[in-house]
């Protein structure tokens, strides 16, 4: 009998696996090590990522689900919530103790309860719905609430830069 | 890369050995030459280093396989801290610097690689979902040959310090002693986390396991670090070279330390404040256990919130944050909102006990059993639940009053309404009106939390524990709880009109202050009057009653002295009979709630057959 770290996110993988939710792939990079994830967001409908399929990268903590795992993406983002070297930025990924932007509520930390599925869903309506009080990027927050078509346009060219398109 | 790099070093060597040869033509001329050339023995040395790096991949090979990329990259992190603090030391025995030292230096980096190394596969073990025989060879040969090593170069070192005295040996036989404990520490969690493959089940006290070795490892480091650093100041200079391992030794001991304590305390938690859950309560949850999404089959808590959990899993989760994973309920804070009005819970339980069968502490009752009576049941002919609440409220309350009258008041300018006297209302309450009315009566201010720490075992007895007689008690708390909310809500209800009120009487407190001039306050529909009412319903004193048309108390004060007691005896029946109108002029009032009503209309039939002598007595002083 292997780790509960591990059994768990075996459990989480055969249960996104038999019954993914839309827009979201996602599984262990290789089958021997369970604690790095790759996963595949699609950009949600109506909004400026429309179209576009984002790689993310998830690196578990051997203490999960008690501490929350990393997430970054690994394509070229351009969001307020994502830094600049594509690490994602939101509450969910916090653990309850540190509050590294100093306005979250515990209530929308990081909690055992929570699970790969629950992140990439937030993350995707992280995409259609920056908060733009997380200075994560501050450049693309302040793009978004000022310059909303400028940012559209760069998030389409992302979009077609993650489908291998030309810009 | 790294074998063009090794040719191109091989080559040089075969190229100085080569030249030397050629010019001395003889062996030992040639080393002499070798050895008085800087740049030959440059060299030298880096074929020396290249070897020992291809030493080190053939072992690497050979007890570990291919070296996953995670690994690798942890190992040159720590391979580079390792070698600055290396150069560090070289500074210190900048005196005995020779071949033979380097050597020793490289000897002792190489085998802390492989220490690492060693630590990494170990913590592997935890992620990987298959591991052969083949991985158990590897780890267990690995961990022996190393921990041999260790073993041998440290008595090597203790024995030529007992000689030589102190020397540069003592460092390294430090460095080793310090890889002994990291071999030990490595070997347990081996063994910890192969016992848990083998089994089946999941390994409960694992994690406790692991804490308390990292406790003790981290302990013997600490003290080893301070002994050296200790010696070496003595002898030598400050070793600042072990000082990054030293501060990380330390943070880690007290982290260590934390969780042992975090650790212990959310086991105490559990096991004297959680219930076990039932296999009923298993059975209507979806017995999945959320932390780590498994059935659950034995062993799962109940917090207070209702969430159900495996221990163990609680256990880990608590260690971190005192919060239920679910709601985040804090659950440390929960059980303190219970235990209350404990000690009073359980004094009127004992009072109570003696006309009652059952005692409260007795805990014996099988859970599931008839249900015993309620320990409180002061009238058999009520109703259990009237018998629960109007019964066991009166003495409760009593209490409270006793407590309030040592309260300071929240709203000064309301002082005359504070603190109604214990025993007039209470006991006419369970008779005369509906039981859930009866506490509302002498609208007592909401009672401050008591203290926590003052109860006896056995009052913390009555309280905890599965059986059906703890949980019946621990719900009569929180009815006792409620009704104490319920009143405490009325009264806020109260005060907030009567705060309406004041306002509009503030404009005019000439008027109201001044207790001869009757006629202004009789035309004044004014709830200070109210207040007079259900003051007047307790306290018959002149002063209090001269004192409510005015709002604040030291005006009444001076007002009462000016008036002088006659003119108290004049104002009595005038303010009751201001009272009884309310009900009829105050209209919103009435809205405010019908028990509000209901109460007031009592209360003003009681003022009038109170007052009735009062004012027959007055009429005959008058003539």
């Amino acid at each position: 009998m292997a780790g509960s770290a591990l059994r768990r996110l075996m459990a989480e993988y055969k249960q996104l696996t038999l019954d993914p939710p839309e827009g979201i792939v996602a599984g262990p990079i290789s089958e021997d090590n369970f604690f790095e994830w790759e996963a595949l967001i699609a950009g949600p409908e109506g909004t400026c990522f429309e179209g576009g399929v984002f790689p993310a990268r998830l690196v578990f903590p051997t203490d999960y689900p008690l501490s929350p795992p990393k997430m970054k993406f690994t394509c070229d983002m351009f969001h307020p919530n994502i830094f600049a070297d594509g690490r994602v930025c939101i509450s969910i990924l916090h653990a309850p103790g540190d509050d590294p932007m100093g306005y979250e509520l515990s209530a929308e930390r990081w909690s055992p309860v929570q699970s790969v599925e629950k992140i990439l869903l937030s993350v995707v309506s992280m995409l259609a719905e920056p908060n733009d009080e997380s200075g994560a990027n501050v450049d693309a927050a302040i793009m978004w609430r000022e310059q909303r078509d400028e940012f559209n346009a760069i998030a389409r060219r992302l979009v077609r830069k993650t489908l291998g398109l030309p810009p | 890369m790294q074998l063009l790099l090794s040719s191109v070093c091989m080559a040089l060597t075969s190229a100085v050995i080569g030249f030397a040869y050629y010019q001395k033509q003889q062996f030992y001329p040639a080393v002499v030459y070798i050895t008085k050339s800087n740049a030959s023995m440059g060299v030298i040395y880096i074929q020396f280093f290249v070897i020992v790096f291809m030493f080190g991949k053939l072992i690497s090979k050979i007890f570990l396989g291919t070296l996953r990329a995670a690994e690798f990259e942890h190992l040159l992190e720590r391979f580079w801290y390792a070698l600055t603090e290396t150069c560090l030391a070289f500074t210190v025995f900048r005196d005995d610097f020779n071949p033979r030292f380097v050597a020793l230096f490289t000897v002792l980096l190489f085998l802390k690689s492989f220490h690492w190394l060693a630590e990494e596969r170990v913590d592997f073990m935890e992620r990987s979902p298959v591991l052969g025989w083949f991985f158990h060879i590897r780890v267990g040969s690995l961990l022996t040959v190393l921990g041999v090593l260790d073993y041998v170069l440290l008595i090597h070192a203790y024995n030529s310090t007992l000689v030589r005295g102190p020397t540069v040996q003592m460092v390294f036989g430090f460095e080793y002693a310090i890889l002994l404990t990291v071999i030990a520490s490595t070997a347990i969690k081996y063994v910890l986390h192969a016992a848990e493959m083998r089994t089946d089940t999941p390994w409960e006290n694992k994690a406790v396991f692991l804490l308390y070795t990292e406790l003790v490892i981290g302990f013997i480091k600490v003290v080893l670090y301070l002994l050296f650093v200790v010696i070496m100041a003595k002898i030598y200079a400050l070793p600042m070279f072990v000082f990054r391992p030293m501060f990380f030794t330390l943070r880690n001991f007290r982290k260590a330390l934390n969780d042992v304590i975090m650790s212990r305390r959310a086991i105490r938690n559990m096991n004297t404040l959680y219930p076990d859950a039932t296999p009923e309560e298993l059975r209507q949850s979806d017995n999945i256990c959320i932390i780590c999404r498994e059935d659950m089959v034995n062993h799962s808590k109940k917090l207070p919130c209702g969430h159900i959990f495996h221990t163990t899993c609680l256990r880990s989760w608590f260690q971190r944050q005192q919060t239920c994973p679910t709601c985040r309920l804090n659950i440390l804070r929960t059980p303190t909102v219970n235990s209350t009005a404990m000690p009073r819970q359980a004094d009127e339980a004992a009072a109570a006990a003696a006309g009652n069968p059952i005692p409260a502490a007795a805990g014996a009752q099988p859970a599931g059993g008839v249900p015993p009576p309620a320990p409180v049941a002061v009238d058999g002919n009520q109703a259990r639940a009237n018998g629960n609440l109007a019964g066991g409220l009166p003495p409760n309350f009593a209490d409270l009053f006793g407590d309030a009258t040592g309260l300071p008041n929240g709203l000064p300018n309301l002082a005359g309404l504070q603190i109604p006297p214990p025993p007039v209302m209470p006991m006419l309450s369970p008779f005369m009106m509906p039981p859930h009315f009866g506490y509302l009566t002498p609208l007592p201010p909401p009672p401050m939390p008591q203290d926590l720490t003052n109860f006896t075992d056995e009052e913390l007895r009555a309280m905890e524990g599965h059986q059906r007689d703890h949980i019946v008690q621990r719900l009569k708390l929180l009815q006792n709880i409620n009704l104490m909310l319920d009143s405490a809500g009325i009264m806020m209800s109260q005060y907030q009109s009567l705060a309406a009120r004041l306002q509009l009487t503030a404009a005019t407190p000439a008027s109201a202050a001044n207790g001869s001039a009757g006629s202004s306050v009789y035309d004044m529909p004014s709830t200070s009057a109210t207040a007079m009412a259900q003051m007047e319903a307790h306290q018959v004193t002149p002063t209090a009653a001269t004192s409510a048309p005015s709002p604040t108390m030291p005006i009444e004060k001076v007002t009462i002295e000016d008036l002088g007691a006659d003119a108290d005896e004049d104002d009595i029946p005038s303010t009751a009979t201001e009272a009884v109108s309310i009900p009829n002029s105050d209209a919103d009032f009435e809205e405010n709630s019908s028990e509000l009503g209901e109460l007031r209309k009592r209360r003003l039939k009681f003022l009038e057959e109170r007052n009735k002598p009062v004012a027959a007595n007055e009429r005959t002083t008058a003539e």
